[in-house]
């Protein structure tokens, strides 16, 4: 039997699960839609990952968990670590491009940008309140124009003079599009104006202050859009690096940081077939009236959290 | 013949709310008033309720801070005779409060008409010659009680000497957490928000929680930090936002990370963020906007991830 370990990166808008070895190599994986159900989602991961994996020859010893659905996925899955998707991305891109200097990332709900020196996170910023520029905003424009978010790059590229659109909030962005789309600016234009508008919010934002070296790294669903990676190799005057597994590097910064941890837990794939569900509680023993979550696995009790204060602890 | 009274003097009720400069001026207010026998009750910690009582009522475009301000307000009426809104506009030239302070007595008042609730404020204007001790004694006089200027005065020196007292109490803690082995994060935002049980608290502890010893930029010697915001901004002209500026130039080279902490929208630590922003380098900077969001999720990963990446860069995760 040889060691392995398992990642798992629960997004807004994607679920993302990966197998290695000692040595990270990629054993298995698996990408797909959290639609609004991250339990769901989980199950029907490890249940691919189980039909991915020799069971005879491997067993995960340690797993671990990010994403935005971490801890509760992490509770379901029994992780032994859960970390936060920076730092379980920053640990999973250097460990594929130690060079790497710069790391760009724009996903469904936020982006971030994390700053790297000799192979270690130095620095790092994520949007503040506002969502401008992420790939939310890419899919709405795209439904508005009538083309597929998947299109956008390829229409991008035809443009020869890119639209002006303000970047500075997405509700201006959107006005002033359907304005320049009805002062009969071409839809090419518009949308590498889109495209250069979410790089433009992205650098003034979240890359505030922050100086970008190459190489650069580029990762998130946004990543895969060909028109803001151009937008982007454009502002930055650099080549701009995605890696075809680049949407699995969350994942695998949990697998590695579940490896170099040292929480040992051998995995169980029967979670796949356990019912779990969760209530929410509204505390109500103080004006906070905390909203507090309740994980039962069947009908016991797993874990709780979302209480400020020991009032509403529930175990 | 003519009987003779004895007219007792009913010293009234006095209201604090626990928010906005109460936590620059707590032991002044309730010394001065202890001071002189009147008796004062403290709106409850800032809670969920308070927060959305105050917004409520509270125009849009005015910051979280005054929301929740507004908030305590509304906590204590019924509960005293007078609720206590000071207006503190400015302390001389380039030594200005943020322009809500000016405004927050008559904003206040406008905001609770309804209400019949009798306010007690202070004036302090150094473009009207009115300094703290002058603002008080004019106070004193407004609650006409018949307090002689000598008591007035003897109130005002004992509420100092306990405001300097409180002070050197802080800056003494904060000289030990300085002295202390660990990983030091430097948290720079007005003390409303960073001692507010509700908004700054929480990442207090969090860090805590994580080992990390939190130190405060507004807690440091005021008048080093006025001096030292001159390098940074000559032209600044807000009092606090000048001693934060300061603070963080006397204590960067000490810490392993900044952490700016501001309500939204704030106008002073717009430009004051920008200006930390380019001036610290080589040590990671982390910038939290708090709002009325109730998640701590969002930032418990933002905190979570910025102690990790310090770690990560000293090679000890």
């Amino acid at each position: 039997m040889k060691s392995a370990y398992l990642g798992i990166d629960v997004g807004s808008i994607s679920t993302k699960g990966v197998i290695i070895d000692d040595q990270n190599n990629i054993l298995c994986s698996e990408y797909i839609w959290t639609e609004g159900d991250p339990i769901g989602a989980v199950k029907r991961l490890v249940r691919s990952l189980e039909k991915q994996l020799d069971p005879s020859t491997w067993q995960i010893i340690a797993t671990g968990t990010t994403g935005s659905a971490r801890k509760l996925v992490g509770t379901i899955v029994g992780a032994t670590i859960v970390k936060n998707e920076i730092t379980a991305h920053a640990v999973g891109t250097t460990t594929f491009y130690p060079e790497v200097r710069t790391i760009l990332e724009i996903g469904g709900q936020d982006s971030k940008i994390i700053l790297v020196e000799n192979g270690v996170a130095v620095d790092y910023a994520m949007n503040t309140l506002c969502a401008a520029g992420t790939g939310a905003f890419l899919s709405s424009q795209a439904k508005r124009l009538g083309i597929g978010v998947e299109e956008i790059g390829e229409y991008a590229a035809r443009s020869q003079h890119p639209t002006q659109i303000a970047a500075r909030c997405t509700v201006f962005a959107e006005s002033d599009l359907v304005h320049k789309l009805q002062m009969g600016h071409p839809r090419e234009d518009v949308i590498a104006g889109v495209c250069n508008a979410v790089v433009a919010n992205y650098l003034n934002n979240v890359g505030k202050g922050k100086k970008i070296v190459s190489p650069v790294v580029f990762q998130g669903g946004v990543s895969k859009n060909s028109g803001v990676v151009k937008a982007f190799e454009k502002a930055l005057g650099c080549p701009v690096t995605v890696d075809p597994n680049g949407h699995l590097m969350g994942a695998l910064g949990a697998a590695i940081l579940a490896r170099r941890g040292k929480g040992r837990k051998a995995f169980d794939f029967a979670v796949e077939d356990t019912e779990f569900h969760v209530r929410e509680a509204s505390c109500g023993r103080c004006p906070n009236n905390c909203e507090i979550i309740c994980v039962y696995s069947g009908n016991t009790l797993i874990d709780a959290w979302g209480n400020r204060c020991e009032r509403g602890a529930v175990r | 013949m003519k009987k003779t009274v004895l007219i007792e003097r009913k010293t009234p009720v006095v209201g604090i709310p626990r928010a906005l400069l109460y936590y620059r001026y707590a032991a002044l207010w309730e010394t001065y008033f202890r001071e002189l026998g009147i008796k004062t009750v403290l709106s409850p910690p800032t809670s969920r309720q308070i927060l959305e009582d105050g917004a409520a009522m509270a125009v849009d475009e005015t910051c979280l801070s005054v929301k929740i301000f507004y908030g305590h307000v509304k906590a204590l009426i019924g509960k005293c005779d007078f609720i206590f809104v000071p207006r503190i506009a400015t302390f001389g030239l380039r030594r200005e409060m943020c322009i809500r302070f000016s405004a927050l007595y008559d904003q206040t008042r406008n905001v609770f008409r309804e209400t019949h609730q009798r306010f007690l404020s202070y004036n302090l204007d150094a473009n009207e010659n009115i300094d703290q001790e002058k603002a008080f004694l004019n106070m004193g006089e407004t609650l006409a009680l018949g307090y002689s200027p000598a008591e007035l005065k003897k109130a005002y020196a004992a509420a100092e000497k306990a405001d300097q007292r409180a002070w050197r109490e802080k800056l003494r803690a904060q000289e030990q957490i300085l002295k202390s082995k660990g990983l030091k994060i430097l948290l720079v935002g007005h003390p409303y928000i960073l001692d507010d049980p509700y908004l700054g608290r929480p990442i207090t502890d969090f860090l805590r929680s994580m080992d990390v010893l939190p130190l405060r930029a507004d807690i440091v010697n005021r008048d080093t930090a006025i001096k030292r915001s001159l390098d940074v901004s000559p032209s600044c002209k807000w009092e606090v936002n000048r001693e934060l500026l300061g603070g963080v130039e006397m204590l960067k080279k000490e810490v392993d990370g900044v952490i700016l902490v501001s309500a939204f929208p704030c106008g002073p630590d717009a430009m004051t963020n920008d200006l930390v922003t380019r001036k610290v380098k080589d040590v990671p900077l982390l910038n939290l906007v708090m709002d009325t969001q109730t998640g701590s999720a969002g930032t418990e990963t933002r905190l979570e991830s910025f102690v990790d990446i310090i770690r990560l860069k000293k090679g000890v995760l």
